[in-house]
């Protein structure tokens, strides 16, 4: 009994449930580009569902600063070292970790080139390089200029550079931010962070008002935002949407200047959320398209351009599912599971996907989104009837109670990443 | 205890699938053998929010580890929407009956 039961745990932790082919085969190598909340957890669980397979993660920070409840920095609820993680957990889980950038990627000679001179082979490589500003997109933003006007779309450095001007600003001060065209990381952030801002306001400088540019005409979760706007912050928040003038052309960073076809409007505190493009290695290696996005196919999220490449995060175009921290750990663990199947020589079952987001509109007030999603005619599709937003009318604590789901669902994913 | 460890495996995830989802194709004695350590369809998203690992101070129940019926009871009445719930009826109305059997099964097969 005690040897069936140690041979069953043994089973379980090696993945030896199928020796006949695990241990006939040499060990898979799979590289892992960018160590964010989908490259970290890919990396992770590849090793715990096969530890025979060599996983090297490269990532070339040492500590990870992450972009979900970085709005929660702004308005001074959270320092940024709550949002601080390092990868001590990752590499106690088996990954090697090569702390440097990948340079390049051969997709045909199964190599990465890594700025310490090294080179990898791989036999699976995973690529989770999020997102780069797309620094030729909006006319007067470039690296300069976000460090007068910051975008803070990537958490660390950007992030407390608003935080600090907005603490700096005049009571009566207007601030404008501007929101892109889809695609981009995190729909609904924009939208959060001028709702933890207008509470900010509200408390420190009442006399301010807050502007968002925008060019879209709709957003994700607008009715519950505009509502609670209109609850919360009356007269606080303006929302221009591209209908109305709103797509920003260019900016001034000299005046914090925002520029649109229908006006000028000049900013005490200007926060540019600018359009984005796939990391900057996705168009190296080949995998993004001419939209700057990553196409894959939606079983094991392999590159349509680049066979032996995974594309899983922001970086890709996933379909119905949206760029967001939990799309990118469910999308990890699926793609792991299916690099495992291939890799043993078997078909990866078409999967199912879960997308949760949460967005806090005051610290006591979170409303959400949640889709399922599998593939359907050559990419991810939401399944019909499922997901949806947060009731428009509540009773009770409901909207306090999705505030902790919120805490919660941090505190959970962070763990499961990188705990 | 015994028990639970003695249903890691795969063999007993996929075993309790069967008998919960009466013979459903996908959890055939020909799967159990040739599957290693795979979720079934869905399942994985869970641990985005109910953390696999004891978590302390979440306001997120865990599910790893609860009985099988359970979860099915659970998830049954957040779809029907006989429970009221925030994110959990809109997600359960993705899953089919064989589906919710197939990943209460795994939870329930794995470390408490």
């Amino acid at each position: 009994m005690a040897t069936r039961r140690t041979f069953l745990r043994i089973s379980a932790a090696a993945g030896l449930a199928a020796p006949s082919i695990v241990s006939a085969q040499a060990p898979g190598r799979v590289v892992v580009l960018g160590g964010g909340f989908a490259g970290a957890t890919a990396a992770r669980t590849l090793k715990a569902l096969q530890p025979s397979l060599d996983v090297t993660l490269v990532e070339p920070n040492p500590i990870y600063t992450s972009c979900p409840f970085s709005n929660n920095v702004l308005a001074a609820l959270r320092e940024l070292s709550q949002q601080q993680f390092g990868y001590d957990a990752v590499r106690k889980s088996g990954v090697t970790l090569a702390r440097t950038a990948a340079t390049a990627v051969d997709a045909e000679a199964r190599t990465v080139t890594l700025a310490d001179g090294n080179r990898l082979s791989f036999d699976r490589l995973v690529m989770a390089p999020g997102i780069d500003i797309n620094w030729t997109a909006l006319p007067g933003y470039d690296e300069a200029a976000a460090q007068k006007m910051p975008h803070a779309w990537k958490a660390g450095p950007q992030t407390t550079l608003l935080r600090d001007q907005l603490q700096a600003m005049e009571d009566g001060g207007l601030v404008v931010m501007s929101a892109p065209a889809n695609p981009f990381r995190c729909p609904p952030g924009p939208y959060e962070r001028a709702s933890l801002v207008a509470y900010w306001l509200k408390i420190w400088k009442p006399k301010s008002k807050l502007l968002i540019l925008d060019s879209k005409d709709a957003f994700s979760k607008q009715r519950l935002f505009q509502n609670a706007w209109a609850q919360l912050y009356p007269g606080l928040v303006e929302w221009v949407p591209l209908s109305q003038g709103g797509k920003v052309t260019s900016v001034d960073p000299a005046t914090l200047t925002f520029v649109t076809d229908f006006g000028r409007h000049k900013a005490a505190v200007g926060n540019v959320i600018p359009p984005q493009k796939a990391g900057a290695i996705a168009q190296q290696a080949g995998v993004a398209d001419r939209s700057g996005w990553c196409p894959v196919e939606p079983v094991s999220f392999e590159s349509t351009l680049r066979p032996g490449i995974h594309v899983i995060g922001d970086a890709a175009i996933m379909g119905g599912m949206p760029k967001s921290a939990f799309a990118a750990n469910a999308q990890a663990k699926v793609c792991a599971a299916a690099i495992v199947e291939r890799l043993a020589g078997r078909t990866p079952p078409d999967p199912i996907l879960i997308n949760t987001c949460y967005s806090l509109v005051a610290p006591d007030y979170g409303i959400s989104i949640a889709g399922v999603y599998r593939p359907d005619k050559g990419v991810l599709a939401d399944v019909p009837g499922a997901g949806g937003v947060s009731p428009l009318d509540v009773v009770g604590g409901f909207r306090g109670q999705e505030a902790q789901n919120a805490a919660s669902w941090f505190r959970t994913i962070t763990a499961e990443v990188f705990g | 205890m015994t028990s639970r460890l003695l249903l890691r495996g795969p063999a007993g995830a996929l075993a309790l699938a069967g008998a919960l989802a009466a013979g459903a194709g996908a959890a055939g004695p020909a799967a159990a053998a040739d599957a290693p350590l795979l979720a079934p369809p869905g399942a994985s998203s869970c641990t985005g929010c109910h953390a696999s690992r004891p978590l302390p101070d979440s306001s997120i129940p865990r599910i790893a580890g609860r009985k099988a019926g359970e979860i099915v009871d659970f998830m049954n009445n957040y779809r029907s929407g006989a429970w009221p719930s925030s994110v959990m009826g809109r997600i359960a109305k993705g899953f089919d009956e064989q589906q919710i059997a197939a990943i209460a099964a795994w939870f329930a097969a794995q470390p408490q």
